[in-house]
């Protein structure tokens, strides 16, 4: 792959399981010099403002209320404490690994209210989506999502129009782009000179990808390839987009890191606005200001490593996370930290 | 004030802090050297542990058999033959009987195999509501079965890394159960070790022995390294691996090296006599994928490194609370 590159090229890992795959299989020890790989705003705990982390957390203190979460948002800190800490003093939150689940939470039980927290891309917004209609369906008064889904290209194009940034090239996001297919990426080589390939989880699927960005960068020839055809379509899932289409319209969304961009939000129509949460218990998302020192968003930007960070290994570990890059498993910060905080193991062949 | 989370009790290095804290309350004997068990004056060995599985009844075993499996495990890897068991019952108001009962005879069975005795114990049913259905804590003393104490410190540079079975083979069935995943051919390993591990006692470069229980493989071999001041390195290519195991982690997206084992071992053990080791262990049934993964190291002392299947290589760490499912 290094004589496939006659400079140094900065490529961004667009999605969380990525970066964490890439530390877990060791790869980066494998890696040329001239490939700068930096992680980007594929975690969908750590795109997720402060604003939004703490109307979550309001929840958790409610009356009568089960709040409903994937795992990783349960030690995310707000300007509030974490939901594992209300967990703590009692507030009822459940650990779900689908909305499926949170479903199940509430129609097992109707005299108590759940929300789910449905956070993520175009991977979970349609399993979202059908709940929701499922909801719908059974008329379920006690049931409710805090929607902070979010969509993938368009803070792709808010990083390849920034002229800081910098990229030359994505590795573009498996799980995401089985649902939306090829399409909404075509802009990124058409309108910025952006290589692009798709990429699945395994490294061989990974180093595949770069050597096909390389290529591309020499060639100068950027296109959007996919190297993950064993589960993308070229289409996508019309199903899942079509579901999504029902319960969901494109809207304004915060990204911690990448500030206000525009339709980039999953927000739920109006004839569904009796299952969102903020509606119905009338809350507000307001913005707060990221904890002082925290770098998250310039990571979520690939401006700097996880160690340029004043708080990284420091006052912000694992253990005790201040950004939200440090608490998921698919944080760059919590990968670095977990895999590299100490440097690289040096091997004797 | 800081409050207890899930994650203090997961194994990992919230874990170690807790203990710290407690054990910094007490005087502190130099019996409790960190090790699974303490071995006392005249030749015996003492441990206590509680379980609180959910569920309590899962492929492979239930809470009885853990709770004898356990405790006479945390006795057998420091080479402790178990004789004696006290065993504390903590069940919720409401708790079937009968259930309670299909517990205590697998725990039964279990000491029966062993020939360890119960010998006392305590009961207490709390009002509904105030524990997960039952708790069991059992505390178990043995006879030590070697001259030499066991223990990390023992550990020398070029000595073998040996895993007696695949890792993860515990945690992954549990975290299928709860998490809803069915997957063919997954059952934990819950297992009494003594039987296994008694054997390879007579191998005069045993160095230590530890079961691979909360925080997995990864947590043995970074508690290793790190009293030892040495380095260990091991193979992802030699690990003997489950794939229903790997497979609930690749889902979960959780580190299968964090997945506890109930019925695993890591050993190490001086190069010289490995092969006689994994040999000795492979005569057992409980052992017969046995296979030497690593070695201990003079480079990067408190570091645990793995070279991975596509030949890159990265640090191994302890997990750090409670596992938690990703999003996508």
């Amino acid at each position: 792959m290094g004589e496939l590159t006659d400079r140094p090229i900065k490529v961004m890992e667009v999605c969380g399981t990525h970066t964490v795959s890439i530390f877990r299989q060791g790869l980066r020890a494998l890696f040329p010099p001239n490939v700068a790989l930096v992680s980007g705003p594929g975690c969908p705990v750590c795109v997720t403002s402060q604003g939004e982390i703490d109307a979550a957390l309001s929840l958790a203190g409610r009356a009568n209320t089960t709040v409903a979460t994937y795992g990783a948002m349960l030690r995310v800190p707000g300007t509030e404490p974490t939901l594992a800490e209300e967990r703590s003093r009692g507030a009822d939150v459940r650990v779900v690994t689908s909305a499926d689940q949170a479903l199940s939470l509430a129609m097992d039980d109707r005299t108590r209210t759940v929300v789910f927290l449905a956070v993520g891309f175009e991977t979970t917004a349609p399993a979202t989506a059908s709940v929701v209609l499922d909801a719908c369906r059974e008329d379920l008064d006690n049931f409710m999502i805090l929607n902070l889904h979010k969509s993938v290209p368009p803070a792709l194009e808010t990083l390849a129009s920034d002229p800081e940034v910098k990229l030359e090239a994505f590795l573009l996001p498996g799980h995401v782009s089985v649902i939306t297919g090829l399409e909404p990426y075509r802009f990124l080589p058409e309108r910025y000179g952006i290589a692009c390939a798709v990429a699945g989880f395994e490294a061989e699927e990974i180093m595949a990808a770069l050597v096909e960005v390389a290529r591309q960068i020499r060639e100068k020839r950027p296109r959007v390839a996919s190297l993950y055809s064993r589960a993308v379509r070229p289409q996508g899932n019309a199903t899942a987009r079509s579901v999504m289409g029902k319960v969901f319209a494109l809207d304004d969304a915060t990204w911690r890191g990448l500030g206000i961009i525009t339709s980039s939000g999953y927000s739920l129509r109006e004839e569904f606005t009796r299952f969102d949460a903020l509606e119905r218990l009338g809350l507000t998302i307001k913005e707060a200001p990221p904890p002082a020192g925290c770098m998250c968003g310039e990571v979520l930007k690939g401006l700097i490593d996880p160690p340029a960070c004043a708080l990284f290994g420091r006052s912000c570990t694992p253990a005790h996370p201040i950004g939200p890059c440090m608490v998921s498993t698919e944080g760059s910060c919590a990968a670095y930290y977990r895999f590299r905080q100490r440097g690289n193991v040096n091997w004797r062949d | 004030m800081e409050r207890l989370s899930i994650g203090h009790g997961a194994g990992g290095s919230l874990t170690q802090e807790l203990i710290s804290l407690i054990t910094g309350r007490f005087d502190g004997s130099p019996l409790a050297d960190g090790e699974d068990c303490a071995i006392l004056p005249g030749g015996y060995a003492m441990t206590i542990d509680g379980y609180t599985v959910s569920p309590l009844s899962f492929d492979g075993g239930d809470i009885g058999k853990l709770s004898v499996c356990g405790s006479t495990n945390d006795l057998s890897v420091r080479g402790v033959k178990p004789l004696y068991m006290a065993l504390g019952v903590i069940a919720e108001e409401g708790f079937p009987i009968g259930e309670l009962m299909e517990y205590m005879e697998s725990a039964a069975a279990v000491c029966r195999s062993l020939g360890v005795q119960l010998v006392t114990g305590d009961t207490k049913v709390v009002p509904r509501g105030q524990a997960d259905g039952l708790f069991l804590s059992t505390c178990c003393i043995g006879r030590v079965n070697r001259k030499d104490q066991l223990g990390a410190l023992n550990m020398r540079p070029g000595d073998t890394i040996i895993i007696t079975c695949p890792p993860g083979l515990h945690g992954a069935t549990i975290a299928a159960r709860r998490y809803g995943l069915k997957v063919r051919g997954l059952s934990s390993d819950c297992a009494a070790l003594w039987p296994l591990l008694e054997n390879i006692l007579p191998v005069n470069g045993l160095r230590c022995m530890r079961d691979c229980t909360r925080g997995g493989l990864a947590t043995v071999l970074c508690e290793w390294s790190e009293r030892a001041g040495l380095g260990i390195e091991i193979d992802e290519t030699l690990v003997p691996w489950n794939e229903a195991a790997l497979s609930v982690c690749d889902i979960l997206g959780f580190e299968p090296l964090h997945m506890a084992g109930e019925g695993c071992a890591a050993v190490a053990v001086a190069e010289e006599e490995a092969q006689e080791t994994v040999g000795l262990l492979r005569k057992h049934f409980l052992g017969k994928s046995a296979s030497v993964i690593g070695r201990v190291t003079e480079e990067h002392p408190g570091l645990v490194g793995i070279r991975t299947r596509s030949g890159g290589t990265r640090l191994v760490d302890k997990p750090v609370g409670e596992l938690l499912p990703r999003i996508c």
